[in-house]
């Protein structure tokens, strides 16, 4: 394997990016990704905050103290794994990784890998989804996506421009990605808009360095308030209203996430009044 | 004099008759309380080593010439191996030897758990290895597997045949019983995760195996590797100088050091074996899942008339039938007592004793039913256990109990329960935020106060030796073939020989961790390491004392004159003394007593339980280091709580996998999690104990956790907690359960 440090966006040409190295190493290791050629961004991907651009290279742990960041994504990256891990890993890498659903990563045949059944249905999927869980029961695991979803945040990649919304999609029969990201696309920068007030609220199973059991997000914006949540579907899951849960789905296993959930987006709601 | 008796010896709750020479041993007990060092909070002397690296563990180990061996696992619950080809993995680069099934102790054919060791490659590296691993051809037949305790109860498929116990007449008294509360327990299967992974490394040199071994009995290693390999004991060298926790799951050598020794006698090189943290979750034991079928019938007085229990333990493919049933027979002073427990043979991973196996799972069934059976009589839980106090052990006298005393101390925890239940449910814990959108304004947080009692074992027992070395340097060395498992063993040894020698600690070394460099030591499991070593280590010293006395006396000081003058004049001859292990007092059950108070608060929408606060108070006898022996409870505690709330090694139910197989995804508690704990000693020696008074404490602090908190719940919401883990599902579950049961009229707090 070889490994490459462009320091010129022009330079980039195909091979595994690799930031923080806290998703693509283990993954690497565990042999759920293969990498001829492994390119190390750090050097043509921006880091630190101007004015409301967040570069994709900023550390978790550098936001988590940022002031000058919407609450909802300081306190999403904040409440994110250990302060090791937020100390390495990055708001772009964060938004690209995979989900720990236990089948998936122990490389089980499941449909996210290519293969015909979804193993966690029929079997331990305490931890998975309540919506968009009939192809997939994986739950997405990042705190920043569903906040970044909810601020209706935007990104500039090397190639375009597109909403955070707008990078995730449901895998289905003839595409099982999870994102819409193209082969040597690279997220530079986020964009985020002018917002009144923003909470994230987060249930793991202690208090810390746990992946989001029911993730909440809101923010408002220009009158509008909008709701994203993390670990109850396949990619962020947006609602428009606190009703808007009663059309779950969830398995036997997963029931107790929409109590949970309703009572997160209820407070969430009310702190921002 | 050396005598020879017959002794009966408890390891973890199981008992053996064992033959053994036990020594003299005249010497009187300290005065209770603190003495000069023994009973003073002491640092560890091993703690300057630990913070700056110093100190070597098996895992820092790199011999000369070392190889790395990895094993083939099988990826099948219940499989036979009907062929297999190591050819392939032998041809790749740096590969040194390979071997499969029969060839080493611990590599089989028929695997009977996902995890099983097969085949193992020795290899100049772990890649190496570990690619070697994956070229071996190997064609599986697979098997039927059965992964349900309770299917496997009805098919009688048992590791050992189903024990029975009764006393009285549990039928008739049920049926006589004013009050009888029913209700099903389950436990979850639980894994150590020591720090450091079981490993091996085997050297041979000459005839002789050196075993450098993450261990918690150096002895054992010896013995059963010795008889395995059928050599000559003494050609076995054990060596663990320092330890990354074991908690039961390192009481003897395992598949990985006979593949090391099998591997490095064929390629002349030292190999070490060593499992990776997901081989660590399917390969080094746990504690076994629990199904508890509990009845109590009591008199409306508080009186408990009737217990009767139906264990069944999750054992795995292997392993023993753990005393699940045991704080049963043994904590109450009950009549009529009925259990049956069957050990279920399944296609899981073996168990392995943890941290007071059994007890642990048996005590969370026991206390919360007798809070179940409270509540019913409408009863204080202190008082009704006060009620029920036993004096005996099922009738055999107790070397020492002061749980009474234990009680008296918990009474000011106990009675915070008023100011708990006054504070108001929109006080958030520390830490969190207020919850305006909760009901009836962020009304959400319910406290409450629960307790339960510990019993267990800790008395340790015989053979064991040491040896005492003082130079005319005026410095002392206690030499003993022991280890120490990362409990503050090297200290409380020095503590008790400095005191015995009135020296000052820092003139006290403690020599440990070889085989080769001592006499036989006990194994540091069952809470038996202080009391089995503690007195062979106070008996060498006085048998060094009293040397030193004679001295004194020729040259005309005092027989109490300081140490160092004594010997000044020695230069290179040394005073040797050696001590034994006497033996546990005849006709006499010697356990281990405790209380728990555990205050909560559970937020009702949800299903967050934050422990708040926990009083630990332990009857163990003598407290050899207050400082250690806090440390002591502190982790047990953290360890309950993560067994209460958060733990759970999760199977998948098609092939018996283990998903939860890395750290991300098996919940232990972080430090954030820890609640304030108090730690109080009743610290009165038991004076029938040996020549020290002391008991163990490296189990007692873990048995009464997963139940108080339970019943702390109990107390702050109205539900039934039956169980673990506490995960937010079930606590959300067991709300639901409660507002149904109020529903339906039963009182209910929610």
């Amino acid at each position: 394997m070889e490994l490459l440090r462009p320091s010129d966006l022009a330079e980039l040409d195909g091979g595994v990016f690799v930031h923080g190295g806290t998703e693509v190493v283990p993954l690497l290791q565990d042999g759920l990704l293969s990498a001829e050629t492994l390119v190390d961004v750090r050097g043509v991907v921006p880091r630190g905050v101007e004015g409301n651009v967040v570069g994709a290279g900023t550390t978790l742990g550098e936001l988590e103290v940022e002031p000058g960041i919407p609450d909802a994504l300081r306190e999403a990256c904040r409440l994110a794994a250990s302060p090791q891990l937020r100390n390495m890993s990055s708001l772009g890498g964060n938004l690209l990784q995979a989900t720990r659903c236990w089948y998936w990563r122990l490389d089980y045949p499941c449909r996210l890998h290519g293969g015909d059944r979804c193993h966690a249905r029929d079997g331990e999927h305490r931890e998975h989804a309540i919506f968009a869980n009939d192809f997939c029961a994986s739950a997405h695991p990042s705190d920043i996506a569903a906040a970044l979803v909810a601020l209706g945040a935007r990104l500039r990649t090397n190639r375009r421009e597109l909403a955070v919304e707008e990078l995730y999609r449901l895998p289905d029969e003839g595409d099982r990605r999870t994102t819409t990201l193209e082969d040597g696309e690279l997220i530079l920068e986020i964009e985020l808009p002018e917002v009144e007030a923003s909470v994230y609220l987060k249930a793991m199973d202690r208090k810390r360095w746990s992946f989001p059991q029911v993730g909440v997000a809101v923010a408002k914006i220009g009158g509008e308030t909008r709701i994203a949540l993390a670990g109850v579907a396949p990619i962020p899951w947006r609602i428009d209203t606190i009703e808007a849960l009663d059309a779950a789905t969830p398995l036997p296993r997963t029931e107790w996430k929409l109590p949970l959930a309703r009572a997160l987006v209820k407070r969430a709601l009310a702190s921002l009044g | 004099m050396a005598r020879l008796i017959r002794t009966e010896k408890e390891v973890e709750g199981r008992f053996e008759e064992v033959w053994i020479v036990v020594e003299e041993d005249p010497l009187e007990q300290w005065p209770a309380g603190p003495l000069e060092v023994v009973g003073r909070p002491t640092t560890r002397k091993s703690g300057p080593a630990r913070v700056r690296g110093e100190a070597r563990f098996t895992a820092d180990l790199r011999l000369p010439g070392m190889l790395q061996a990895v094993v083939l696992r099988s990826p099948y619950a219940h499989a036979r191996v009907k062929r297999i080809d190591l050819a392939p993995a032998l041809a790749l680069p740096g590969v040194r030897a390979g071997i499969g099934p029969g060839e080493a102790e611990g590599l089989v054919e028929e695997a009977g758990y996902s995890g099983a060791a097969v085949a193992a490659v020795a290899a100049d590296t772990f890649r190496q290895a570990r690619a070697a691993v994956d070229a071996i051809e190997i064609e599986w037949e697979e098997l039927e597997i059965v992964l349900d305790a309770d299917e496997a109860v009805r098919r009688e498929q048992f590791t050992a045949d189903p024990r029975h116990y009764e006393r009285g007449d549990v039928d008739k008294a049920l049926a006589a019983a004013d009050v009888v509360v029913e209700a099903t327990y389950r436990t979850q299967s639980v894994l150590h995760n020591s720090m450091e992974t079981h490993q091996a490394i085997c050297e041979w040199t000459g005839d002789v195996l050196n075993v450098y071994i993450s261990t918690q009995f150096i002895w054992g290693v010896r013995d059963a590797v010795a008889s395995t390999l059928e050599m000559p004991a003494d050609n076995v060298r054990v060596v663990c100088e320092f330890m990354g926790g074991g908690f039961g799951s390192k009481n003897g050598p395992d598949e990985y050091t006979f593949v090391a020794a099998e591997l490095a006698k064929r390629t002349g090189r030292p190999v070490r074996c060593a499992l990776t943290r997901r081989e660590e979750s399917t390969a080094a034991g746990n504690r076994n899942a629990t199904v508890q079928r509990l009845r109590a019938g009591a008199r409306s007085d508080g009186t408990i008339v009737a217990l009767d229990g139906e264990y069944t333990n999750a054992v795995g493919w292997s392993g023993w039938n753990a005393s699940t049933e045991g704080p049963m027979k043994m904590l109450y002073d009950c009549e009529n007592v009925r259990t049956t427990t069957y050990g279920a043979k399944i296609n899981t991973p073996p168990m392995k004793a943890f941290r007071a196996p059994g007890f642990v799972e048996g005590t969370f069934g026991l206390e919360c039913l007798v809070d179940e059976l409270a509540a019913k009589l409408d009863m204080d839980p202190l008082e009704l256990r006060r009620r029920n106090y036993a004096v005996t052990n099922e009738g055999t006298p107790i070397s020492s109990k002061d749980l009474e005393e234990c009680y008296r101390l918990a009474e000011p925890h106990w009675e915070r329960l008023h100011e708990v239940h006054s504070r108001s449910e929109l006080e958030a814990p520390p830490g969190y935020p207020a919850t305006p959108g909760g009901r009836s304004g962020g009304a959400v947080w319910k406290r409450g106060v629960g307790m339960a009692s510990q019993i267990w074992y800790g008395g340790g027992g015989p053979p064991s030796y040491a040896w005492v070395r003082v130079g005319s340097d005026g410095r002392a060395s206690v030499i003993t073939a022991m280890q120490d498992i990362g409990t503050g063993t090297r200290t409380a040894m020095a503590q008790i020989a400095a005191e015995e020698l009135r020296l000052p600690l820092d003139r006290v070394d403690v020599v440990l961790g070889d085989s080769a460099r001592g006499p036989y030591a006990s194994i540091s499991a069952g809470s038996s390491t202080l009391p089995s070593m503690g007195p062979a280590v106070r008996a060498a010293a006085a048998d060094a004392r009293e040397q030193i006395e004679d001295i004194a006396e020729q040259r005309g000081m005092p027989r109490d004159a300081p140490v160092h003058e004594v010997v000044d004049l020695l230069e290179d001859a040394q005073i040797l003394g050696k001590g034994a292990r006497g033996p546990n007092p005849t006709g006499m059950s010697v356990l281990t007593f405790g209380v728990h108070v555990v205050e909560v608060a559970v937020d009702v929408e949800t299903g967050e339980v934050v422990v708040e606060r926990v009083a630990a108070i332990h009857d163990v006898g003598r407290i050899v280091n207050p400082l250690g022996a806090s440390s002591q409870v502190e982790g047990g505690v953290i360890q309950g709580i993560g067994h209460t709330l958060s733990e759970d090694r999760l199977l998948d139910p098609e092939t018996g996998r283990v998903l939860t197989s890395t750290l991300d995804a098996y919940r232990m508690p972080t430090i954030a999690d820890v609640p304030e704990i108090i730690c109080e000693f009743v610290d009165k020696p038991d004076t029938h104990l040996t020549n020290l008074g002391s008991k163990g404490l490296g189990e007692p602090p873990i048995v009464p956790v997963s139940a108080a908190i339970a019943n702390a719940i109990r107390d702050a919401t109205g539900a039934d907690i039956r169980e673990l883990p506490i995960s937010r599902e079930e606590m959300l579950r067991a709300l639901e359960r409660a507002k149904e049961k109020e529903r339906r009229g039963a009182p209910a707090a929610v």
